[in-house]
């Protein structure tokens, strides 16, 4: 998933940052307001982590002008303010969850997966793709029983079409689900992890929409 | 300690008491005035009206000089007699007297000046060398009767009129103790967390310092009260960044390190950092449970804070689910209780429950209006067990790892809060188990 992270704390920020992308996501890190609301606008993110109290201004008034401008990215809360109306407050501003400090790295990566289903539609981590038995939530994918391992990168990508059963992802919108701002990548990056993707899972599994982008098999 | 007493009634009392006392006494002191100079008026006609009697009287005896036998003077037209007189010799031997003239009225022996007696008051003069006297008396009951009407005319207005009089004074005191007592009933009526100003304009001077004083405290404790809790706010997020943030290095620290020493050492750094982050937590909402600020102005509907609360647990640890909880109805839990210091309660309770009951046990929440009851399964515990409780760091018998505030920041809470906070074993009902009682405050 690509995903933007608001927190102004460096030591926070940097291991949060480490963990997500250890994760196999793609992160931004924003330190002020005023820098994710630009990102925001220019990235379709899959999540974002807010952080309530920044330099330059309140993260949920961050998170009401996103939900009143039609942005329905998914929301998790990171706060060091534990007050239950502020919680109340975040929930019903459009937060989709709520994280106090200090918490554990293994709960945060727990929520961004439980916040990524739910966001899909698709509450539940196992999925049956074909001959595929698929585990979001372990970040496992088994043919008859037997683990087929994927890197991280190629995780992602098949994440991404995962999360729009159907739908038809753009080249740019899958380059942009995988690389933050600050990575470097050759232009014909998506057509090689698809391609590996495919020896992997098996041909069917991702279809080609000619010129237009790539989708996963209908079932 | 002095019974309270109402300067109103006070002031009433004394002043009509006051009142009534001195009229009294002038009524009294005047009417001993009146009576004396009476007495001076009454015999100075008297005395006159024996001169000019006596006068007469000689020249009569004189024109009939040798025939001293009883005279008796016919009155001129018939009329009852006012005063009665006798003229008598030296002797007592009368001469000549009033045609009502009653002899018993009269000493045996005639007299000079004044004297009395029971029922007369009687005059005596002398002419002709002491030979001849004359005596006039004149009825007491005369003089009782002037004195009677001269009071009882002075009486009379006073008692009509002192009603009036006190119902003025209780109307003035009314009127004048009206700012004193809506003063003190606008103090009185208002609610615990109520610390808006009083309306201090025309008050009279007496009191409006009191008023201006009463709101500088109310404006300083609100000031204070705010500043305590944004200090607790504050101070909690300036403590929890950072513990976030080493508790966050130390385990990516751990998750690039191999299985080797200096993992198990950086494991025991994390489990440090997560029993600081805990107990600092805890202290906190010590803090908050026993600073100010937890009843509020307004009552809010605290059953979507317990909703957030159970959805919390449910969401967030694994013993979540072990909650049996239905959302109350709106309404179900008024009351004028800030609504993160309900929370903390709660959440103590509920923890609590979680903590101290088997694995897979249920944990049943459950509401009445202006109720919440906390009920784990687990033994009964002894009564002293109970009682000490709510004491910092207590921990029952019970080996589980709690930071031994809980209950006591509930306890807090409740005793700030005006909150009855109860602990029963054996649940209610039940064989066993425990049970917490929240019943909240009446609005």
């Amino acid at each position: 998933m690509r995903i933007l992270l608001i927190e102004d704390d460096d030591t926070l920020g940097d291991a949060i940052r480490e963990q997500v992308a250890s994760d196999g996501h793609a992160v931004d890190w924003m330190t002020l307001l005023a820098d994710a609301e630009v990102s925001a606008r220019a990235v379709a993110y899959d999540l974002i982590l807010l952080d309530l109290m920044l330099p330059d201004g309140r993260g949920l008034d961050f998170l009401r002008g996103r939900r009143s401008a039609g942005d329905t990215t998914s929301v998790i809360i990171l706060t060091a303010r534990d007050q239950i109306s502020e919680r109340i407050e975040g929930l019903n501003a459009g937060a989709d969850d709520y994280l106090v400090k200090p918490f554990n790295l293994a709960e945060l990566t727990a929520r961004i997966a439980a916040v990524a289903r739910r966001y899909t539609g698709n509450p539940n981590p196992l999925l049956r793709l074909g001959t595929l038995d698929i585990d979001l939530a372990a970040r496992t994918v088994r043919r008859d029983g037997k683990k087929i391992d994927l890197t991280a990168r190629e995780w992602r990508l098949f994440e991404a079409l995962l999360q729009h059963p159907g739908a038809v992802l753009s080249k740019a919108r899958l380059e942009e689900h995988l690389y933050s701002f600050d990575s470097a990548f050759e232009s014909n990056t998506i057509e090689v992890h698809i391609s590996r993707l495919r020896k992997k899972l098996g041909r069917e599994v991702i279809e080609t929409a000619r010129g237009i982008g790539y989708r996963l098999q209908r079932t | 300690m002095r019974k309270p007493y109402s300067l109103r009634k006070r002031l009433s009392y004394g002043l009509a008491l006051g009142i009534a006392f001195m009229w009294l006494a002038a009524v009294l002191i005047s009417s001993l005035i009146v009576r004396h100079e009476l007495d001076e008026a009454f015999d100075s006609a008297l005395q006159e009206t024996a001169q000019r009697l006596l006068s007469l009287a000689v020249v009569e005896i004189m024109d009939h000089e040798g025939a001293l036998s009883e005279r008796r003077i016919s009155p001129v037209r018939p009329h009852d007699e006012f005063v009665t007189y006798v003229v008598r010799d030296q002797f007592g031997n009368i001469l000549l007297h009033s045609h009502d003239a009653d002899r018993s009225v009269f000493p045996t022996k005639p007299r000079s000046g004044f004297s009395s007696t029971a029922t007369h008051r009687i005059y005596g003069e002398a002419a002709v060398s002491d030979s001849i006297f004359i005596e006039v008396a004149e009825p007491l009951t005369h003089r009782r009767q002037a004195a009677m009407e001269s009071t009882l005319s002075m009486v009379v207005p006073l008692v009509l009129f002192l009603p009036f009089s006190v119902v003025g004074v209780w109307w003035l005191v009314r009127h004048s103790m009206q700012p004193v007592i809506g003063l003190s009933t606008q103090i009185e009526a208002r609610s615990a967390g109520d610390l808006s100003p009083v309306t201090s304009a025309a008050l009279p001077d007496e009191i409006g310092p009191i008023a201006i004083a009463v709101n500088n405290l109310m404006e300083r404790l609100q000031r204070s009260l705010e500043a305590e809790r944004s200090f607790t706010a504050n101070s909690a997020h300036e403590l929890r960044t950072p513990i976030a943030g080493a508790l966050a290095q130390t385990q990516r620290l751990i998750s690039s390190l191999p299985e080797n020493d200096l993992r198990t050492r950086a494991q025991g750094i994390e489990a440090s950092l997560q029993r600081l982050a805990r107990i600092s937590e805890k202290l906190m909402q010590l803090a908050r449970a026993e600073g100010g600020g937890i009843i509020v102005e307004k009552a809010i509907d605290l059953g979507p804070v317990l909703d957030a609360i159970v959805d919390e647990f449910r969401r967030h640890t694994q013993s979540g689910a072990r909650l049996r909880y239905t959302p109350a109805e709106a309404g179900t839990l008024v009351a004028r209780i800030d609504a993160d210091a309900f929370a903390i309660l709660m959440r103590n309770l509920i923890e609590n429950a979680l903590k101290h009951s088997p694995a897979k046990s249920r944990v049943d929440i459950e509401l009445l209006p202006g109720q919440v009851r906390v009920i784990n399964v687990g033994p009964v515990l002894a009564p002293e067990t109970l009682g000490s409780m709510t004491k910092p760091f207590k921990r029952g018998s019970s080996k589980a790892d709690g930071s031994g505030l809980g209950l006591a920041i509930a306890a807090a809470i409740a005793t700030n809060g005006n909150i009855g906070l109860n602990f029963q074993s054996p649940a209610s009902d039940r064989q066993d188990g425990f049970e917490s009682i929240v019943n909240l405050p009446l609005k």
